[in-house]
């Protein structure tokens, strides 16, 4: 790969573009939605988060939207959206195949049968357990991952290959039997389309401080094996003779990868593209450092993702699209050009 | 590095198209309810969910989250109390006027539910537990007015509406005349001899496997008690989708195309499905669009839906 030589490792200029563009993701996620809110207000609105300002004669109403809507819709896009793109890019460095995912051994579809087990079910709603849906998705997320990566193992190695035709076996299964539940219900199948298509039916702060410690433990583990996985690019005959423990990596690097991703997914749906189209695109804007290509996919994911929410939520207002059908449809042919502008340059 | 440069300038021509195609209502101009306030005392009623709402008087601002309850809230006098209402509810047409605070497959508008300042959001079962969660995590009330199952249950929902909106005197009126007319229908279908064999086609996108209505449904509690044998009474779920063979087999007497309303499908479709022609229903010409709306949505439509559905079975008792 042509590393653009002109950058160090520590150079603070891709850090500064991508927080910028997450900054500005961030503000107009708060700042715009389907109710207008006059400008004025707004900037108290905001400033108010940050140093203690009286509202009283603010409506109720707009405070409510801001800081208990919004905001809180927002941090969740941006975590959701860091999990899938740091996961992502480590699961394209893990399997060295420019294709993976972060759903690539089973989270997605995991995820989806636990969810649609949970509402099948008709969890006594009545228990108050209005965190059922999330939390279903989230150990049926893990559960699948684990029964791959049991599959997989062979003596004491995971050869990649087995783990991906494993995920996939799996994953195909899981999904059958997740359609299997659908046909089945009634009223549920409609949640569960809207929920499989990346629409999240939970709001307020409660999700956030629920996913908030996975994906934010996940992702640190995660950084702080790039420089394992820059090593794995040669192979993991010579990362182990280099003295790295691949197997132990490996498992690390699944097990944080299946935690972050199943705690976006449970509380934001499934979307896709935003762990193939962000490692990508930070990689060919700033090279292929995975020290550096983690967090960088980080915050680029979480603005990728408020910007595609933000077109789902105005662009049909008051009807709010779910936001994985926009990272689909802008996705795909962003990436294509991308792709194509940069072909000369593009060596995996 | 003039890519990323680019790069800031798709993302910023994003942010100001995303910025201008923004809008909607300020709160300045929400639609005010004109009614009186009917009773000024508390009302204190447990929901679908065994939560136990508290209202300091009649509602005044009520958001609707489903087209049942919309037609509920009409049909009591209540409609001018409505200020939001769920993007199905379209009957009757003067809700069409209503805000419409979504509920498609996305998402309901969270934040247009907040502008709109309602003092009461009536759900249904429609609506996630999750979500009715966090509307009242957000300081909202939300009633979840429960399914009802037989004809009794809809009279208790229409009570329960009337309590929570101050509209007893009507649903006083309203249940008397609804069950007035479900006897009627009762008394003509006396001593029917035979129920047909019905087949409610709620799905036929596939004409080799329709979907129709499994037992524990409306439609087959409206069929049976319209003197009518539903086809998927002694079947597995809710919707069942069964297959032409089986359709061929058991040869149901009428065929009523619940998908004629939202799909478009007509009489002549069906009777140009390869195979379909062999059925004594579309031989003797007893295939009928049908109003799925008026079978599907526990309003007060469903007696509408009861007579309809009893003129089909039986016209003899009707002339």
């Amino acid at each position: 790969m042509k590393a653009p030589s002109t950058l160090s490792f520590w150079s603070a200029r891709p850090y500064l573009v991508s927080g910028l563009a997450l900054a500005l993701a961030l503000f107009f996620s708060v700042a715009v939605g389907a109710v207008w809110i006059p400008p004025q207000t707004m900037a108290r609105l905001l400033a108010a988060l940050a140093v203690p300002l009286d509202l009283s004669d603010v409506p109720p109403a707009y405070r409510t939207i801001v800081h208990n809507v919004r905001l809180p819709h927002a941090i969740l896009m941006a975590l959701s959206g860091a999990a899938l793109a740091s996961s992502g890019a480590a699961y394209q460095g893990l399997f060295r195949n420019p294709l993976a995912d972060p759903y690539l051994i089973g989270v997605a579809s995991g995820a989806g049968l636990g969810a649609v087990i949970a509402l099948a079910l008709r969890w006594p709603a009545t228990l108050s357990g209005w965190l059922v849906v999330p939390l279903a998705a989230f150990s049926g997320a893990l559960l699948t991952v684990l029964i791959v990566y049991r599959l997989a193992r062979v003596n004491q190695s995971l050869p990649t290959t087995t783990l991906i035709l494993a995920g996939v076996a799996v994953s195909s299964f899981a999904t059958a039997l997740t359609s299997f539940i659908m046909l089945r219900s009634r009223d549920e199948l409609h949640r569960a389309l809207a929920w499989l298509l990346g629409g999240s039916t939970v709001n307020g702060w409660t999700p956030v401080w629920a996913a908030f410690p996975y994906i934010v433990t996940g992702f640190l583990v995660l950084w702080s094996l790039g420089h394992v996985l820059n090593v794995l690019q040669f192979g993991e005959e010579q990362a182990h003779q280099l003295g790295i423990p691949v197997e132990r990596a490996k498992l690390l690097l699944i097990l944080a990868a299946s935690l972050t991703t199943a705690a976006a997914v449970s509380f934001s749906g499934l979307i896709g593209f935003i762990g193939l189209i962000v490692p990508h695109t930070m990689r060919l804007l700033w090279g292929p450092d995975y020290r550096r290509l983690l967090p960088l996919s980080a915050l680029g994911g979480a603005g990728a993702l408020l910007f595609a929410d933000l077109l789902a939520r105005v662009a049909l207002a008051p009807q709010v699209l779910p936001v994985g059908v926009v990272t689909a449809l802008a996705g795909a042919p962003f990436f294509l050009w991308l792709l194509r502008r940069a072909k000369s340059e593009f060596i995996w | 590095m003039h890519r990323s440069g680019f790069f800031l300038t798709i993302l910023l021509a994003t942010v100001l198209l995303v910025a201008c195609t923004a809008g909607g209502q300020t709160l300045s101009s929400l639609p005010s309810p004109t009614s009186l306030p009917p009773t000024p005392q508390s009302i204190r009623l447990r929901d679908g969910l065994g939560t136990e709402i508290e209202l300091s008087g009649a509602a005044q601002r009520i958001v609707s989250l489903a087209p049942s309850n919309t037609e509920i809230l009409f049909a009591l006098g209540a409609g001018n109390q409505l200020v939001g209402r769920d993007s199905f509810s379209d009957y009757p047409s003067e809700a069409l006027q209503i805000q419409d605070v979504g509920g498609g497959f996305g998402n309901l508008d969270v934040e247009t539910i907040i502008a709109l300042q309602p003092d009461l959001i009536l759900a249904s079962p429609l609506t996630a537990a999750e979500q009715v969660q966090g509307l009242r995590d957000l300081g909202l009330t939300v009633f979840v007015l429960p399914n009802p199952l037989q004809f009794d249950d809809l009279y208790t929902n229409l009570m329960t509406v009337a309590s929570l909106t101050g509209r007893i005197q009507e649903a006083e009126t309203l249940i008397v005349q609804l069950k007035q007319r479900v006897q009627s229908v009762d008394e003509k279908l006396s001593g029917i001899a035979r129920r047909p064999l019905v087949f409610y086609e709620i799905d036929g996108t596939d004409p080799n496997a329709p979907w129709t209505a499994g037992p524990n449904t409306f439609i087959d509690m409206l069929i049976t008690r319209a003197g009518g044998l539903n086809f998927g009474h002694d079947l597995q779920g809710d919707w069942v989708q069964v297959s032409l063979e089986e359709i061929l087999r058991r040869d149901p007497e009428l065929i009523l195309l619940g998908d004629a309303i939202w799909g478009g499908v007509t009489v002549e479709a069906v009777m140009a499905r390869p195979g379909w022609g062999e059925l004594s229903a579309v031989k003797n010409q007893r295939v009928y669009p049908f109003d799925d709306n008026i079978v599907s949505r526990p309003g007060p439509r469903l007696v509408d839906g009861l007579e309809a559905l009893a003129k089909l079975f039986h016209p003899d008792r009707f002339q």
